[in-house]
């Protein structure tokens, strides 16, 4: 279907083809509070499109309505549910209609419809393949677009197809290298190592903490890596301890922070231009302290209290929480 | 100003994200607070702006939210209410006809009239004619067909305890968390209705602890279109990151099945995790301590609700900033109902997040200085974030707790009239009704002038309003409380 060139298209209240259906405005009888003063293009659209609702016609002259409305507002999901219906009924082309959603989703990435459409239509077409380079590009341009990642992941989820899963760390790793802030692609990374079962032996998880720690290394106040390093551990019910000698190399301040000739590869050193301590190291060696018992309250409760001083000050009332908790818990 | 917060710290290695970061640091430092002048909410400006938008209606720009038409109306009219503003007997009466004009013919309730039938717009139009409804012919809420709502609510169930937010919709917690509240308001929740829906909120958490849209049931595809799909034991995968708007919807979702489970069920979400995640949205001093909605993402004054407004939720999981452990279990279980309560505010006086910087992120980045608020600066004020950021004002300024003595005193009022389910309807109605504001211990920035409403956290709607709606539709007497003062 050719795409409708809405700036010169005639009103549907003068076009004959339409003559015989009878329009619905929006409010009949009353006067609406906090009514929309719509442009004449939309009301007359949606005028029609009450009047095709309420006779239940589904015809191709449906897709043509609808899409109009689609491009003039894409967040009117009845009219996506009407189309998808039509599309249905009238066992119109899906593929066709896949490429028309291509460019709908290029201009409105942001609305949840757009990418249900498109979810509803894979469904049926069952080829998934080429979606995960078109995702890619639509990530080009939003690189953290909610709605882009929920799809890909429901891709992966739905199809668990190896050719797909095998596409997915090259990517998290490429977008990591251009960004290591972007939590949607650290939220990717955990999708596909952890969740999708049975992958995640000894050598995963060893892998796992030798790349997230690079990574912290690289920008060691970046809570995304923090969160991440925290996720591997708690997934695999690994005690915080097992990294605790890595954390010690990030919560000194950078000057007193000497240089080493050994390069541990286990625990990679701060870069450069690190600004320690880091804030999320501080947490990360209290928690160690904290699950050590007695032994290691104090030690916690130092760090909370430099946290709430002086790191981490807006959490002020957390840090005391964590302090009230880790203190007033009964001994035994 | 002599002193200035510090930026947050880009370790010598700027990316995309920090590049943002910075950009907006730069922006907001301009918008810090002046120790000379206390910040002030512009009550007038606000409400000429939502008068505007409610009477005169909403400007063409606001086509993209045709299809949220209750929204529009639930956002101003909730503003009104949490600003404590009446509206007048014939705009009231408009409103009902507006909103019942949205009533799909086979349940609930469309974005607009002759639109198809939509959770969230169900949501927004039952909370709506929760604050301007009443009994009776042409009062709205007789009109609401609840056994038509209950027909379609089920018929939009999935096999992995969620709900589709709309025939041929997509499923979300957005969807299940408006479901759930117009499913108590109207008293309508049955064990049918929400079996599964508790382990599929649970089954959204992420490891960062907040929660995610959505979890998928199953691997693979499913050839034989007759086999039932059966679902994953936990962890089902989560579909997309850890989100405040979501975290907030599966939170509240959370509080109102918790009621529900089976006694001796080991469900649960992880409320350390949870918490943690949730204090880490609020931004340093440098972003005026407004809240983001993900990690690494920036601060944005809606999730002064979204996430602001979870701190309250979380009370109803014991997770308190209570500052004596020992005292708020006696408060669970002490019989001298008064005596509960007035400890509870005497050892009241801390909160988990900061409150201050907060309310001082909404009054001075979040409000627009011709009226209504915003995102952040130097962005335009709309009808979405003027409500979650007056919401979120709320949040920051009272502690609102479920509290043992008044449930204690719904469960002696109720009135049971022999329906099925009476244990569970007495439940929901209390469960709801048994959330107070704290009183004397709101904890307002600025002149006392920028004091609003306290809400129920778990509906987005006064206390009286709740009440109003719920005893209505519950044929209860909702008996008065009586505030016991802190000494
Ligand atoms: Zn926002």
């Amino acid at each position: 279907m050719a795409p409708v060139d809405i700036a010169d298209s005639v009103p549907y209240s003068e076009r004959p083809e339409w003559s015989d259906l009878t329009p619905v405005a929006q409010y009949e009888n009353i006067q609406p509070l906090a009514p929309i003063f719509y442009n004449p293009d939309y009301k007359d659209a949606t005028d029609y499109f009450r009047g095709v609702v309420k006779t239940g016609e589904l015809s191709p002259r449906v897709l043509d309505l609808t899409e109009t409305i689609i491009r003039l507002n894409p967040a009117h999901y009845s009219a996506w549910q009407y189309r998808y219906q039509t599309l249905i009924a009238t066992k119109s082309s899906l593929a066709d209609e896949l490429i028309l959603t291509n460019e709908l989703t290029r201009i409105y990435l942001k609305t949840y419809q757009v990418w249900h459409h498109r979810r509803l239509l894979l469904t049926l077409l069952n080829d998934p393949l080429p979606e995960l380079p078109f995702i890619e590009e639509i990530l080009k341009v939003d690189v953290k677009n909610y709605h882009t990642w929920s799809y890909r992941q429901w891709l992966l989820a739905h199809y668990n197809r190896e050719d797909m899963w095998v596409q997915e760390l090259p990517l998290v790793e490429r977008l990591l290298e251009e960004d290591v802030r972007n939590n949607s692609a650290w939220h990717h990374r955990f999708f596909v190592v952890f969740e999708r079962g049975g992958a995640d032996g000894e050598d995963t998880v060893r892998q796992e903490l030798a790349f997230v720690k690079e990574k912290i290394a690289l920008a060691p106040n970046n809570l995304s890596a923090w969160n991440y390093l925290r996720g591997i551990l708690d997934h695999k019910h690994l005690p915080y301890s097992t990294q605790a000698d890595f954390t010690k190399l990030y919560v000194v301040s950078s000057i007193a922070l000497n240089e080493e000739s050994v390069v541990d590869l286990e625990n990679p050193r701060p870069s450069k231009g690190a600004q320690l301590p880091s804030a999320a190291a501080i947490e990360f060696l209290a928690d160690v302290y904290e699950a050590e018992g007695e032994s290691g309250l104090s030690k916690a409760v130092e760090l909370w209290r430099s946290l709430a001083d002086e790191h981490d000050t807006i959490r002020k009332k957390y840090w005391e929480y964590r302090i009230r908790e880790a203190t007033v818990a009964a001994p035994d | 100003m002599s002193w200035l917060p510090r930026s947050t710290p880009i370790d010598g290695y700027p990316t995309k994200t920090s590049d943002l970061q910075s950009e907006t640091e730069d922006v907001l430092v301009s918008h810090l607070p002046r120790e000379d002048t206390p910040p002030v909410l512009n009550k007038n400006p606000h409400l000429q702006f939502l008068v505007r938008n409610l009477v005169q209606g909403f400007p063409a720009r606001y086509t993209s939210q045709d299809a949220s038409q209750p929204w529009l109306m639930f956002w101003t009219l909730q503003c009104f209410s949490t600003m404590q503003v009446g509206i007048d007997p014939n705009n009231k009466q408009r409103a009902i006809d507006t909103i019942l004009s949205w009533q799909h013919p086979d349940g609930g309730f469309g974005g607009g009239p002759g639109q198809a039938a939509h959770l969230l717009a169900t949501y927004a139009s039952v909370c709506s004619l929760a604050i301007v409804g009443r009994p009776g012919p042409k009062g709205g809420w007789d009109q609401i067909d609840r056994e038509k709502i209950y027909k379609w609510y089920m018929s939009l169930k999935q096999p992995d305890g969620s709900f589709i937010v709309s025939t041929v919709g997509e499923v979300d917690v957005r969807g299940i968390y408006c479901l759930l509240v117009v499913a108590y308001l109207l008293d309508i929740v049955t064990p049918e209705l929400i079996a599964g829906t508790a382990e599929f909120i649970v089954s959204c958490q992420t490891y960062e602890g907040g929660f995610a849209s959505a979890s998928h049931p199953y691997f693979a595809a499913q050839p034989d279109e007759d086999a039932s799909p059966h679902c994953l034991p936990f962890p089902r995968p989560n579909l997309g990151e850890a989100h405040g708007g979501y975290a907030f919807c599966a939170l509240a979702s959370w509080v109102l099945l918790k009621p529900f489970l089976p006694e001796g069920s080991s469900l649960n979400i992880n409320g350390k995790r949870l918490l943690r995640w949730l204090v880490y949205m609020q931004g340093s001093e440098i972003e005026l301590g407004g809240f983001k909605g993900r990690t690494n993402k920036l601060v944005d004054g809606c999730y002064s609700w979204w996430v602001g407004g979870e701190f309250a939720l979380l009370e109803a999981l014991g997770i308190t900033g209570h500052h004596d452990r020992s005292e708020s279990d006696a408060h669970t279980d002490g019989n001298d109902e008064a005596w509960a309560d007035v400890d509870a505010f005497k050892h009241f006086t801390d909160s988990l997040f900061n409150r201050k910087a907060l309310q001082e992120y909404i009054l001075c980045a979040g409000q627009h200085p011709a009226g209504g608020l915003r995102d952040k600066p130097p962005k335009n004020p709309d009808a979405y974030h003027t409500l979650y950021c007056i919401a979120g004002l709320s949040a920051a300024q009272h502690r609102v707790f479920p509290s043992q003595a008044r449930r204690r005193q719904l469960e002696e009022a109720w009135a049971s009239d022999g329906e099925l389910n009476d244990r569970l309807r007495k439940t929901a109605f209390v469960e709801a009704l048994s959330w107070l504001e704290e009183e004397g211990t709101s904890k307002v920035i600025g002149p006392s002038s920028n004091r609003v409403n306290a809400t129920q956290p778990l509906f987005n709607l006064t206390a009286t309003h709740t009440e109003g709606i719920m005893s209505h539709f519950y044929h209860q007497t909702v008996p008065r409380w009586i505030p016991t003062k802190a000494p």
